[in-house]
């Protein structure tokens, strides 16, 4: 007779079959279904459904785009536009076209989505569609779930956030997208609706609200002691964990990363 | 490589003298959208996190002191020289470049001169 709780195992047989429910490793069995599609060079979509609606579509293995209900869509834009373009035009235009489905990826396999049954030879139309390698697509999502945890216990892409109402605007030096965030926040914003007001990744939205917190220019909505206003010569608030890209790439074997707090060394962890 | 076709971008850099490796790092999330490495033992997204880290606490840093905008930060370690630019002022997303030299065989001014260029020539 098992030794498994009744509830236990009820709760284990159900996360399998009901949308909604995450069943242990869920994340690891979809990232090895994506794995055998590109190895197997696969063209069609990878539904998902449930808490996040969208889909992967791969091309001989490669994603070549990804939709989520939760992201805002990639720009449209013609291979032939690129042509008469800067060489940083044209890296900034494949970039607006890829990074959506990098943040629709990181939407799909992070929520308590399922996916279905593979559809072959289901492609959107798209004239410049990225071509990224599941394996890359992968460790992207991994670096970017890594660095969404470390901002998770003050910001997530759903938390309200609210602006200083102490920000003198002669005072403010910020950059053109920070600036365009601030004026768009109302009380009670998330990073995620101030990336469809924008159109922009709801990931790099989040990160960029993230800097615009630790600058005291926004505060978390229903935490108004962070609400001061920024002064001359203000430091970054201190308090606020600080954001690494470092701790968020994945840890090789026996490395040691640094663990930091702004302006104090904290030592390494394994 | 998350972008298509970038890699080419990166081909003038790999003339400098001393290069062991070049990337081009969206600053905004910290993603690598190119990268030419000549140097096993270097990591590129630690590298490029590492980079894009810099670039970050000094943009904080210019937001509360009369600074102007980041141009570039040069890091001088025992072996290694680390350029970081940005490409350019105003592109959106901010596009970082990092440049890692051999200390030895690297000038450190003709580096410089290079990197602007070939930062110039990106956006021409």
């Amino acid at each position: 007779m098992s030794q498994t709780p009744r509830f236990t195992r009820a709760r284990q047989l159900t996360a399998s079959v009901l949308p909604g429910r995450r069943a242990d490793g869920y994340p690891g069995a979809v990232s090895a279904r994506m794995q055998k599609l590109a190895a197997a060079r696969s063209t069609g979509m990878l539904p998902f459904s449930g808490r996040c609606d969208g889909a992967i579509y791969f091309r001989d293995g490669k994603v070549v785009y990804a939709a989520s209900g939760r992201t805002p869509g990639p720009a449209t834009l013609a291979e032939a536009a690129l042509a008469g373009l800067s060489p940083l035009g044209q890296l900034t235009a494949r970039l607006a076209v890829a990074e959506p489905s990098v943040d629709a990826a990181l939407e799909l396999l992070s929520s308590e989505s399922r996916c279905a049954k593979f559809r072959a030879d289901r492609l959107p139309h798209s004239d410049l569609a990225p071509s990224i390698g599941v394996d890359d697509l992968l460790a992207e999502v991994a670096r970017r779930q890594r660095f969404l945890k470390q901002l998770s216990a003050v910001l997530t892409s759903d938390t309200a956030v609210a602006r200083n109402p102490h920000i003198r605007s002669e005072a403010v030096r910020v950059s053109a997208l920070q600036w365009a965030l601030l004026i768009r926040v109302r009380h009670g914003s998330t990073p995620r609706d101030l990336a469809w007001e924008l159109t922009r990744s709801v990931f790099g939205t989040t990160a960029e609200v993230y800097r615009l917190l630790a600058l005291r220019l926004l505060y978390v909505a229903g935490h108004p002691a962070r609400a001061r206003g920024p002064l001359p010569g203000d430091a970054p608030d201190q308090d606020l964990p600080v954001m690494s890209f470092v701790r968020a790439v994945s840890p090789q074997k026996g490395d040691q990363m640094p663990l930091t707090v702004i302006g104090t060394a904290l030592g390494a962890v394994d | 490589m998350i972008v298509d076709q970038a890699e080419a971008l990166l081909d003038p850099v790999t003339h400098i003298e001393g290069f062991m490796l070049g990337c081009l790092i969206d600053a905004s999330t910290g993603m690598v959208l190119a990268s030419r490495n000549e140097q096993e033992s270097i990591s590129v997204p630690t590298a490029a996190a590492g980079a894009a880290d810099i670039a970050n606490v000094l943009t904080l840093l210019a937001g509360a002191l009369p600074a102007d905008g980041l141009e570039d930060v040069m890091v001088t370690f025992r072996s290694q020289l680390y350029l970081i630019r940005l490409v350019t002022q105003d592109a959106e997303p901010p596009i970082l470049l990092l440049v890692i030299l051999d200390r030895m065989r690297a000038n450190l001014a003709m580096a410089r001169h290079e990197i602007r260029n070939f930062c110039a020539s990106m956006s021409a």
